[in-house]
């Protein structure tokens, strides 16, 4: 009986996602995405640092891997992709994440803590538990900016680096159950660093290339492999690990349930 | 002739993984929460922390990294079983049915109590 109740309250849901599905398939059959990039194979047997024959690259991945360093100034290849190469789907990303947590704030806001009970019921984390996180916290948040601020010359990013950050902050809420960051200055943090992602993307606009999210000062500064180069990128990681840290703060907070 | 920080090193890791090894099968054979936090803890600190100085040893480049590592460990995984175990008890996780000690049981009554007068 119960199962049938639920199935029938999520008839509607399905309706429209199929609805949606078809619309998307009518929109986008006719488009055309261009002409297949991909002639041969990728080599298997590549080795890092192996020469490219620069003269008859025939592949997107075989481009990015012959001319990243010295395009874009990052030692990490993912990283040039990403942002620079692909900066645009990751400005769309960062919207997509920001989406789903808002979505996931508005679903909570319907569960209401009414029962003030089950609020005191909440244990005191023990001595060794709040020592502890206060020892490692710093030492967490410490590493979560180390990734963000070498994403162009070492695995991880802003992404990476913010989650770190946010799984810090949920030792912090574990070892404070009472305390917390305030919603205000989660939420300021997060629309800053939104908003300067775009505005390195509108430098772009206005710098050479004329193109939104351009690195144009790749070469400018730094060689490639110090802290200092790759132009704009590790400040737009740094942008997308303050946001996406404070992003998941904000989750973490929503999830523990007297936030709002 | 391989040299003797290589030997070391991989003497401390076929250690480590050998305790790895019992602490990944008591994670399974053992009855209950609390006994499976044992296996958990115990032999995977120690077998994580073998494998990590083995590999200093064998590379010192790595060996200040490995330390730090080792260190990380020995400070995070009591902490986190610690409040796993709390956690269990006080949520109501039962004792495996041949247990035959609970001290934290009587300790906690007992300062219930106290709270109470």
């Amino acid at each position: 009986m119960m199962e049938r109740t639920t199935f029938h309250r999520s008839l509607p849901a399905i309706a429209l996602a199929l609805l949606f599905a078809a619309t998307l398939f009518v929109a986008f059959v006719e488009v055309d995405f261009g002409e297949p990039r991909i002639e041969e194979e990728l080599p298997v047997n590549y080795q890092p640092g192996e020469e490219i024959d620069t003269e008859n690259i025939t592949t997107p991945g075989l481009r990015y891997l012959a001319n990243s360093s010295e395009e874009t100034g990052s030692a990490n290849l993912v990283t040039a992709v990403v942002v620079n190469y692909r900066g645009f789907d990751t400005l769309g990303e960062v919207t997509i994440l920001f989406l789903a947590a808002t979505g996931v704030g508005a679903l909570l806001s319907f569960i209401k803590d009414d029962d003030e009970k089950k609020k005191k019921k909440i244990l005191p984390p023990s001595l060794i538990l709040n020592k502890g996180a206060r020892l490692v916290l710093p030492l967490i948040i410490l590493f979560g900016v180390y990734v963000f601020l070498h994403g162009h010359l070492s695995p991880g990013g802003g992404f990476q680096g913010g989650v770190i950050i946010a799984s810090g902050m949920l030792l912090f809420y574990i070892a404070e159950p009472t305390k917390g960051a305030s919603h205000k200055v989660i939420s300021i943090i997060e629309s800053t660093a939104g908003l300067a992602f775009i505005g390195l993307g509108i430098v772009g606009l206005m710098t050479a290339s004329k193109i939104f999210l351009a690195n144009d000062f790749a070469g400018d500064w730094g060689e490639v492999g110090m802290l200092v180069s790759a132009g704009l990128l590790p400040l737009i990681y740094i942008a997308i690990g303050f946001k996406v840290g404070s992003e998941m703060t904000g989750l973490v907070e929503k999830m523990r349930g007297d936030g709002s | 002739m391989i040299a003797i920080n290589v030997i070391i090193g991989m003497v401390l890791i076929i250690i480590g993984l050998s305790f790895q090894v019992l602490g990944a099968l008591g994670l399974i054979r053992l009855p209950d929460v609390y006994n499976r936090l044992q296996a958990a803890t115990k032999s995977i600190t120690l077998g994580a922390i073998s494998i990590a100085i083995g590999v200093g040893v064998m590379d010192p480049t790595l060996l200040t990294k490995a330390i730090l590592v080792a260190v990380f460990l020995l400070i995070t995984n009591p902490i986190s079983s610690h409040a796993i175990a709390r956690g269990a008890y006080r949520s109501g996780v039962p004792l495996w049915k041949g247990s035959v000690v609970d001290k934290y049981g009587p300790a906690l009554e007992r300062k219930e109590r106290e709270v109470k007068e």
